[in-house]
């Protein structure tokens, strides 16, 4: 293989570099006008009058939306659960409500944003406050103020898993370990705040060109809630300064068109632009879920898994987002990546006036994985047992059955994950089974304060959308020339979104055709000339688009060598079919396609400050064939420092709807300076029979592993289990000053 | 030249050549304010804290970016030296490495190229990070206004939270650094959340030095920042490190004494609870590490 399998250079490196590359806020159009978005400011109130009277006759305001302008006044990718606007006006029920404070009241369009911004403080809004929703476990409780009073419940989704029988197995286990984890939120956080511009283009389509994860999906929304049919609606995605989930959902997309639309309508053809503050991208859009998993797990003496009950409660915030799929996830993975022959998991999600929880690198994943993980290191110890011993007693293996019933897909290599990981960690087998290194090996520190530990952790994680929900990716390809292939144009929707996906594509193209990669032409994500992709996300865009390539190449080079010209290949490639959970039992084929992987952590732990610095990080992660190897190492050490600042640092403070961290100097993400010294990338590549060339996903699975590691590892420097974090050094020191008083 | 940039108010831009020129419009009536490195200055007028009409820089007047030597191994710092040219600068590393080490503890690279020590000492934040060297170095910051020069010692400098104790019209023009004591060992520890660019949750600077007319045979000057309405110094601590032999036992008592004087508040970086602990285990350190150098050098 020439291309798949080499490092080759970004296709979007020069522009980055240079600072050619525009991102939507760097894009400016002739005459346009500014917006702004009056939000709600509240958690949970309703609106009981809306005047816009004094914004509309300021000079240079041309004009205010708001509910009543919305067509179709709701959205929501799952279910549309959510006002595009809040406030009286619009036939949508319970519309007039704000339920966090990051909802969206009225949209401002005028001459420059300075004027945008006065204009909003003229628009009197009379709320009527509401009881606050703090708390899923309360919201779920009977009597709560309800979110949506026609749905009912707070409870939006609910899933169950009932294999075997757990009160059996407990009876039997010769341990158990019973817990309650509890994880935080966590602020996305992208170098680039929500942006666009919102026009009519030449062909008269209602356009945005903005960032965004899913351009079809995108324009599927706004055609939604403007009531116009998808050809009229034209979503372009420029240059995207990341994304990790967060650009799942609708931020700026369809309030940008309904204003270059109304305003069209009244005869003014002027591009819209916006340009949100880090504030209003903090407050704007989801978060990470907070969860509360109750685990209570059995194992016999010899280290086997005989039994696991989970409750999964997911904060889901105010609107649905993405959180039943989320949810969806976690109730796979709260078990983690073993056969347990008995188990019962109920999960919920349940809304309160949080920001909503949505989409987040790991998408349920980490959650259940820290939990999982949690008991898997706690039964081990409770066994005296090797935590490498007891995950390779129990790792899922070809044929064995998940909790819903069914095997995995062919290519299980969770076990060889694990193993591959604790050698190079410095593990050792031996006749008496697998040993951690003994604690010389993690050096000395420097000061009797601190105290160093080592933890290991490993997860499951699906390339592509789950549970039954439609799954595709199309790809167009190109072949122009005469007598030979002069440049192959590939016509495909896959937001770059910093992964490097365009890359990645014009590689896999390349090797498709059998064509240098400088042949390659791409032309991507607009849903003027591309078909839909799908979403980057769900570590599927490279697994996904890959199937669809080839098939478009082997139609194309047919096409040629059939002498057509241009030739031209189209192919949606389809991957086999999951289905939903059952709704009793659970019983489903959750995924077409996985990825594994295992990492361990070693720390140094200040006992008297509280602080964990992370040392080494290994991570062992199987991606079944590494289509560009440096990106995939982008993508490990990218995984494991987000995830670092999950773990320890990131505290997100929302109480009463009222957000202390709207910014990035009281919001922290780690810095060059906070990252694990070390962080090793230990690439594997066992095939998944249905990748092309072999490749699974793996932009998630290297993010999962870390925090229960780093659970684990403080567990072994200082003796004390971590079930919630961020592990802050006050939450550390306040919990080795409890342990020191009897 | 009017600005208007997006989430900033609209604001005349002058640079100031002569300090006659900025006490004319200071006394204009028009609202103005003083600007070097513009770090706080655009941070806070973006949060809408004051909306300056005219925003009068001052950092091309005469000596505001020098560094020069005064009599006797002293210091003449312009208020307008940024912060990573004082933390590189030859005499600063030499004689005053403390003064180094606090100025390469603020935020990054970056914002030090822009940010003045001058600067950071006149926006009196609890949190400044200069301003614990300012104090144990007893530093002298020296104003200019129409009534001419004035004199003011660090310690009567930090009035309040933002709060200084420059005269209407006045302007900080340098930090004057007297001599140091012979053989000082100095320390700045910062806490913060996180290895860079965060603001102090606590920071404590000691300056230790040999002195043969104190019962201990040593003196120690500590101050801290974060942990109460203003920085300050610690006498209770330096009281006791003068009087008793020093130890382990002598430096633990003083880091209690500097908890005890430090009345910090909660927020959204720290408890309050969480800086007094770590206060002690700062001044502690900080303490530990200067007598351990005083050791080797002695
Ligand atoms: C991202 C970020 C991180 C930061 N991190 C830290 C940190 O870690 N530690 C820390 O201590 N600070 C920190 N700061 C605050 C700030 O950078 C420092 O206080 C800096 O030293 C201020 O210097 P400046 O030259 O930018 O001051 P300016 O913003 O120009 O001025 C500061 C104040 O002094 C007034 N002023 C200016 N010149 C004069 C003068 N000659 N006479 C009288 N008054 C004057 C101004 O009107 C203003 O009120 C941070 C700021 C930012 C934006």
């Amino acid at each position: 293989m020439t291309h798949v399998g080499k490092s080759e250079k970004r296709v979007d490196a020069l522009g980055k570099v240079t600072g050619e590359t525009q991102f939507p806020g760097d894009i400016n159009m002739p005459n346009q006008a500014y917006m702004k978005i009056l939000f709600a400011g509240r958690p949970h109130a309703s609106i009981r009058r809306l005047d816009s009277s004094a914004a509309e006759a300021m000079s240079g305001v041309l004009a205010v939306f708001t509910a009543k302008d919305v067509p179709v006044n709701e959205y929501g990718l799952i279910m549309p659960d959510q006002p595009v606007l809040c406030g009286p006006g619009s036939a949508k029920q319970y519309a007039d409500r704000v339920r966090f404070i990051g909802d969206q009241v009225a949209v401002v369009v005028a001459e420059s944003e300075a004027i945008a911004a006065q204009a909003l403080e003229r628009i009197e809004v009379e709320f009527e406050d509401l009881p606050v929703a703090q708390d899923a476990l309360e919201s779920m409780a009977e009597g709560a103020v309800l979110l949506h009073p026609d749905r009912g419940s707070n409870i939006f989704c609910q899933y169950r898993i009932r294999k075997g029988d757990v009160e059996e197995a407990f009876a039997q286990a010769d341990v158990m370990v019973e817990s309650e984890y509890r994880t935080p939120p966590q602020e996305h956080a992208y170098l680039q705040p929500e942006a666009g511009l919102g026009y009519i283009d030449d062909e008269g389509r209602v356009t945005v060109n903005v960032a965004g994860q899913w351009t079809h999906e995108d324009q599927e929304q706004i055609a939604h809630a403007l009531g116009l049919p998808v050809e009229q609606v034209r979503v372009v995605y420029s240059a995207i300064g990341g994304a990790f989930g967060g650009r799942e959902d609708m931020s700026v997309q369809i309030v940008l068109a309904l204003a270059a639309w109304r305003l069209h309508q009244r005869g003014i053809d002027r591009p819209v632009k916006v340009i949100w503050s880090r504030e209003e991208s903090i407050l704007g859009h989801h978060k990470r879920h907070r969860y509360v998993i109750r685990s209570k797990w059995g194992a016999t003496k010899e280290g086997k898994v005989v039994a696991a009950e989970c409750e999964v409660i997911q904060d889901g915030g105010a609107y649905a987002y993405t959180s039943t799929k989320v949810l969806g996830n976690s109730t796979l993975m709260c078990t983690g990546p073993y056969e347990i022959p008995n188990v019962k998991v109920d999960a919920y999600s349940v809304y309160t006036n949080h920001i909503p929880g949505g989409a987040f690198r790991g998408f349920g994943g980490p959650q259940g994985a820290f939990a999982a993980e949690g008991q898997m290191n706690k039964l081990a110890e409770k066994l005296g047992m090797d935590a490498v011993e007891i995950r390779l007693k129990n790792v899922l293996t070809e044929g064995a059955l998940l909790s819903v019933g069914t095997p995995l897909p062919e290519g299980v290599s969770i076990g060889k994950v694990v193993e591959e990981c604790a050698v190079r960690s410095g593990w050792k087998r031996s006749g008496r089974g697998w040993k951690k290194p003994a604690r010389k090996r993690l050096g000395s520190p420097e000061e009797d304060h601190l105290r160093r530990g080592i933890g290991i952790a490993c997860a499951f994680k699906n390339v592509g959308f789950s549970f039954g929900a439609p799954e595709q990716n199309t790809a167009i390809i190109e072949l122009h020339g005469k007598e030979r292939i002069e440049e192959a144009v590939l016509r495909h929707a896959a937001a770059e979104v910093g992964q490097g996906a365009h890359t990645v594509l014009a590689q896999m193209a390349a090797e498709a055709l059998d064509l240098p990669i400088t042949k390659i032409r791409l032309v991507v994500s607009d849903t003027a000339v591309t078909h839909d992709s799908g979403s980057s996300s769900a570590s599927r865009m490279t697994f996904m688009a890959g199937n669809a390539i080839r098939g478009a190449a082997e139609s194309a080079m047919e096409k040629w060598h059939a002498e057509e010209r241009p030739a031209v290949g189209i192919y949606q490639y389809r991957p086999p079919p999951t289905t939903p959970l059952d709704p009793k039992t659970g019983k489903s084929e959750p995924n077409f396609s996985y990825g594994y992987v295992a990492e361990t952590v070693s720390v140094e732990v200040d006992t008297e400050t509280g602080h964990v610095r992370l040392l080494d990080v290994i991570c062992a992660d199987d991606v079944g064939r590494a289509v560009n190897p440096q990106l995939v190492q982008g993508q490990i050490e990218g995984a494991v420092v987000q995830a670092a600042g999950y773990a320890l640092m990131e505290d997100f403070q929302e109480q009463g709807g009222e957000v202390r961290t709207v910014r990035l100097s009281t919001y922290l993400i780690p810095t060059v300076r906070d990252i694990p010294e070390r962080v090793e990338s230990v690439i594997l590549e066992y095939p998944d029979p249905i990748g092309p060339w072999g490749a699974r996903g793996m932009g998630e699975m290297p993010y999962l592993p870390l925090t229960p590691a780093v659970a684990a590892a403080v567990r072994d420097a200082v003796g004390i289990w971590f079930d919630t974090f961020p592990l802050t050094p006050e939450r550390v020191l306040n919990a080795l000053k409890e342990s020191e008083t009897p | 030249m009017k600005s208007v940039r997006p989430g900033l108010p609209e604001f005349d831009y002058i640079r100031a050549e002569t300090i006659e020129q900025v006490s004319e419009l200071l006394k204009n009536g028009k609202p103005s304010r003083l600007l070097m490195g513009g770090t706080d200055v655009f941070v806070q007028m973006r949060d809408g804290a004051f909306s300056p009409a005219i925003l009068v820089d001052v950092k091309h007047l005469p000596g505001m970016q020098s560094i020069q030597k005064t009599g006797n191994k002293g210091l003449r710092i312009g208020a307008a030296v940024d912060l990573n040219t004082l933390a590189g600068h030859p005499e600063v590393v030499k004689s005053f490495p403390l003064l180094a080490e606090a100025a390469q503890s603020v935020a990054s690279y970056q914002l030090r190229s822009r940010a003045t020590m001058g600067g950071n000492l006149c926006n009196a934040s609890p949190a400044a990070d200069t301003a614990p060297a300012a104090l144990v170095l007893e530093a002298i910051l020296v104003a200019q206004g129409s009534n001419g020069e004035r004199r003011i010692p660090a310690h009567d400098f930090f009035t309040g939270p933002g709060q200084n104790a420059l005269q209407d019209g006045e302007i900080l023009t340098s930090i004057e650094i007297p001599p140091p004591p012979k053989g000082p060992v100095g320390r700045y520890l910062k806490l913060g959340r996180n290895a860079e660019g965060d603001l102090a949750i606590v920071g404590v600077a000691v300056l230790g030095y040999a002195d043969k007319t104190s019962e201990s045979g040593f003196r120690f000057r500590m101050a801290l920042s974060s942990v109460a309405p203003t920085p300050i110094r610690v006498p209770t601590a330096e009281d006791i490190l003068e009087s008793r032999t020093i130890g382990d036992e002598t430096i633990s008592a003083a880091a209690q004494a500097a908890r005890k004087t430090a009345k910090p508040i909660d927020d959204v970086r720290a408890s309050a609870g969480y800086r007094s602990a770590m206060v002690e285990v700062h001044a502690r350190r900080a303490l530990h590490a200067v007598w351990t150098a005083l050791g080797r050098e002695a």
